[in-house]
């Protein structure tokens, strides 16, 4: 074995080491924790790449056999067999990513008890299946016609499977028709999301005929990748001949993409700069216009090099033909993206690197390649004179001199602990709310206006003349108003603090919504415990403490049980200490009898406190309170965007030092949502 | 048959007072909301809320939940029929069938269905207009909440009858359109509004086709291309084949004659 598989071999296993730790942090925690998923975004680079993209690579197991086996081209034989091998890891390759990707992948097998026909996905599930066996049993005879395998009833599989091909490989090229066609049509559902350079009523064909012509680049690039690793011969007449079927496949495919869209008067969308529109011209250049021209002039069909390459720029752009109609072009709400988490791309390249892998082991095992191939790597000087490949190998990956099972369990276990060492959180412990610091409360000169319909006050924030204007309604009280809003989202709540005092028995008052102070602080704001604006928050400090108690003789201050865990239920209750830290007559129910230490989140804070207190009124005093007045709506009113650009001018600095939120940004952002 | 349900929503009563999300939360056992990477404030909707309130510019409030629409996208896109249209309207979820491909997610028009990423074993999230409480005669969660009767439930042609005379009844106060009547060949949640609701939707003008039509009219064929295909390929197969054939017994009788 040459250097250069050793390389090759070592970089594929580190990235199934990699892959296999990827995969463990998927199942346990989700898809939330391992990939830039999101509501907006379903599919990703799982399904554009290892399911679409998958499906059109492999689609030269059945161009091939359709070729040779029906079209009886016979010089193409050679080709069969590492293209029905490609396809069946191909298609494996597509099951497996599928399993990564479906939410409830142990339900897999449910298109076959509960079948939707009505449903694309349906039809493409179904073929795929079947096609995945018509596959199985196509390479089938390769395995069965090993000389070691010569049970009776085996040879009598063989026979069987060998007078079954050609309905074998008819069914085989239906099956691919469908669904290849099927992929496109997934999306004639989706006129409102598919972008209309894209979007056609007869995707499904779009969809079809690029697929044969990725199929047949395919194996025009397969047949470089074996010749540069196994140093099996390049066979330029027929790559040759190869690369003019892709042409006049991929010409037609150009043709029939722009035509359809200028049909429709897309056409001026792609030239208008926006970047779906470049991204359109790319698409086509790379996928039909460059391979079309360049496979068409001879020159570049004899020359190894350009062949190979004008194959590649093919390859990329049909697979990047699949990617816009996924991704790229596929409209999300605005502010809503998706770009793939690393841990996306181990799984698509571990999947790709495996079925390789597999590969590379069926090509040492079995006659995979005809046998003047196998000659040709026994004498060197039969091997193909491509200078391309002639020289270096990639051995210096790792050392040579380690045997083989070695090199590649060093490899994989280097791969797998590169992936543990950047393994965000989330997919190690599950998924963790997003934290939402609050922030500090800022205070406005606003209106304080009598409604007169049992409604109590109306608080708004007027224009600057009209808060100097004292014609503007007699009972108006112009006061310093509180801006309740946490997150700073624009959902903000005017409290009328002065108000609240007067109305609530004036210094008394405090200790009702004031329950509890930080050391050394009377009246703390509500902000300063409440941190987080939806999750409960744990606001012990607890390195204080242990300053404070002197380091590890101070655990037992209040850790005071002995032999029991060090946790928050088995230590001294906070109050015991801080006596007035608590203050007595509070409205505030604490969830937790003597124990303290955790603060829920902001929103539920305000929210218990305030609607409670206001539906008790309503309750106690009819008269005075209308319903309305225990409603969302009396605190949450007006709308929130342009309410608060009205404040901007009004707002008074927080007095903290983190003062550096910039307000315009957030109303524009907020006004742009609308 | 039992006459279809539907719910008509008033947008010039509704007040945004959000009781209808609480009662919804509470029915549906949805716990609170915390922020996260993929809600990305597109409407305040997630697993953990089917419904909210869009505040519009100028005091509007709009409701946004699943519209049940009368021939789904999503449960035309679903290949394993976890997702069901009854024939009382609502448009409901088993989640013992559902294999979480999320493609209901991308076909609805409207973005609805929302996703359980944050779960190992995650599930398809959405308005079931309280399947259950409606087949025991009892109200949607959100409507008997509504204090205004902003949003009301009943027969689908009775509430149109309503939407219809109400527009009629206020000349100038609404938009002379029942959004739900025919877009998408028709919800089962309507709206009768002072504003446009494009917003609701990816895309203004939705048309009255139902899209399961459009996909039907690709699959429809599949049957024609199976036999065609079939056809082609044997037809081919036989063709060259005995053109090989009469090419070698030319050869061969050229042979016995040298």
């Amino acid at each position: 074995m040459t250097g250069r598989q050793h390389g090759v071999k070592s970089l594929l296993w580190l990235i199934v080491g990699a892959l296999s730790v990827v995969t463990v942090a998927r199942f346990m925690n989700g898809l939330g924790a391992t990939t830039n998923l999101n509501d907006a975004s379903p599919w990703g680079l799982w399904i554009a790449f290892d399911v679409m993209a998958g499906v059109a690579l492999a689609a030269g197991g059945f161009v091939l056999a359709a070729t040779v086996h029906i079209f009886h081209i016979e010089n193409y034989r050679c080709f069969v067999r590492p293209a029905i091998l490609t396809a069946l890891l191909g298609y494996t390759a597509v099951a497996v990513g599928l399993l990564y990707d479906l939410g409830l992948p142990w339900h897999i097998w449910h298109p076959l008890v509960f079948p939707q026909p009505h449903s694309v996905l349906f039809e493409v599930a179904m073929c795929v299946m079947l096609y995945l066996t018509v596959l199985f049993l196509e390479f089938s005879p390769v395995i069965l016609e090993h000389p070691k395998l010569n049970n009776p009833l085996l040879i009598k599989l063989h026979k069987l499977i060998t007078r079954v091909s050609i309905p074998l490989v008819i069914a085989g090229v239906v099956l691919s028709t469908l669904h290849q066609s099927s992929l496109g049509s997934l999306f004639l559902i989706t006129p409102y999301r598919l972008h209309p350079l894209w979007y056609s009523p007869i995707i499904w064909v779009m969809f079809f005929v690029s697929a044969v012509g990725l199929g047949l680049l395919t194996v025009i690039l397969e047949s470089f990748f074996s010749a540069w690793l196994f140093g099996h011969k390049l066979h330029m007449n027929l790559l040759g001949g190869l690369g003019k079927a892709a042409a006049v496949v991929l010409a037609g495919y150009g043709l029939l993409r722009i035509g359809e869209v200028a049909l429709r008067g897309e056409l001026p969308a792609a030239f208008d700069g926006s970047f779906e529109g470049n991204t359109f011209l790319i698409e086509i250049a790379m996928s039909a216009v460059l391979p079309a021209v360049l496979f068409s002039m001879h020159r570049v069909r004899a020359n190894p090099y350009a062949l190979g390459w004008t194959a590649l720029i093919g390859v990329l752009g049909i697979i990047g033909y699949r990617f816009d109609v996924c991704l790229v072009a596929f409209r999300r709400p605005m502010g809503v993206s998706y770009f793939p988490s690393w841990m996306e791309l181990v799984v698509t390249l571990g999947i790709v690197a495996g079925a390789t892998l597999v590969f590379i082991w069926f090509v040492e095992h079995l006659r995979v390649y005809p046998e003047e191939h196998s000659q040709a790597e026994a004498d060197p000087a039969s091997k193909p004179s491509s200078p391309a490949f002639a020289t270096q190998g990639l051995g210096w990956i790792l050392p040579e001199s380690l045997a083989a099972p070695r090199r590649y369990s060093l490899a994989a276990l280097v791969g797998s602990s590169l992936a543990i060492f950047f393994l965000p959180s989330d997919a190690i412990f599950g998924t963790e709310p997003m934290a939402v610091p609050v922030q500090e409360s800022r205070s406005v000169e606003g209106v304080v206006r009598e409604r007169g319909d049992a409604f109590g006050h109306e608080l708004f924030v007027p224009d600057a003349e009209a808060l100097t204007d004292p014609a503007a309604s007699p009972s108006d009280r112009v006061a310093i108003l509180t801006v309740i809003d946490g997150n700073r989202d624009g959902r903000l709540v005017l409290f009328d603090h002065e108000n609240h005092e007067t109305e609530l028995d004036e210094a008394d008052s405090c200790v009702l919504c004031h329950h509890e102070n930080i050391p050394f602080q009377e009246n703390s704001q509500c902000f300063s415990c409440h941190r987080d604006m939806y999750s409960t928050t744990d606001i012990f400090d607890h390195f204080g403490h242990v300053a404070h108690f002197d380091g590890n003789p101070g655990c037992v201050r209040c850790h005071e049980s002995d032999g029991l865990p060090k946790t928050r239920e088995n230590s001294k209750a906070c109050e015991e200490c801080h006596e007035d830290m608590l203050v007595e007559g509070t409205r505030v129910e604490l969830p937790a009898e003597g124990q303290t230490g955790l603060a829920v989140g902001y929103m539920q804070a305000m929210h218990g406190l305030c609607i409670t207190c206001h539906e008790e009124r309503v309750e106690e005093q009819p008269e005075k309170y209308a319903a309305r007045f225990a409603e969302c709506n009396t605190c949450h009113r007006e709308d929130n965007g342009s309410a608060l650009r009205r404040l901007l001018p009004y707002l008074a600095k927080p007095a903290a030092s983190e003062s550096t939120i910039d307000l315009t940004a957030q109303a524009d952002l907020i006004t742009n949502r609308r | 048959m039992k006459s279809p349900k539907a719910i008509l929503n008033d947008t010039t009563l509704c007040t945004g007072c959000e009781k209808c999300v609480a009662a919804c939360k509470e029915v549906n056992d949805l716990g609170p909301d915390v922020s996260r990477r993929w809600k990305m404030r597109i409407d305040d909707l997630s697993s953990t809320r089917y419904t909210s309130i869009e505040r519009r510019t100028g005091d509007h409030n709009v409701r946004k939940f699943c519209r049940h629409c009368v021939e789904p996208a999503c449960v035309s896109a679903c290949l394993v029929g976890a997702l069901q249209k009854t024939e009382e309207g609502p448009v409901v979820y088993d989640s013992d069938r559902c294999m979480g491909c999320r493609y209901c997610m991308n076909a609805c028009p409207y973005g609805i269905p929302r996703y359980d990423w944050e779960e190992a074993v995650p599930l398809v999230r959405k308005c079931t207009m309280c399947y259950e409480r409606i087949t025991h005669g009892e109200l949607p969660a959100c409507v008997e909440a509504c204090p205004y009767e902003a949003t009301i439930f009943g027969d689908r042609d009775e509430l149109l009858e309503i939407a219809h005379q109400r527009i009629k009844d206020n000349p100038g106060k609404y938009l002379d359109r029942v959004v739900g009547e025919t877009e998408v060949g028709g919800t089962s949640v309507l709206y009768i509004s002072d504003i446009p609701l494009d917003f609701l939707a990816y895309q203004p003008n939705l048309g009255d086709t139902p899209l399961p039509e459009r996909t039907w009219a690709a699959l429809s064929r599949v049957p024609t291309l199976v036999v065609g295909m079939t056809g082609l390929m044997a037809g081919m197969y036989w063709i060259t084949n005995r053109r090989n054939q009469l090419a070698e017994e030319a050869s061969g009788s050229e042979d016995e004659e040298s």
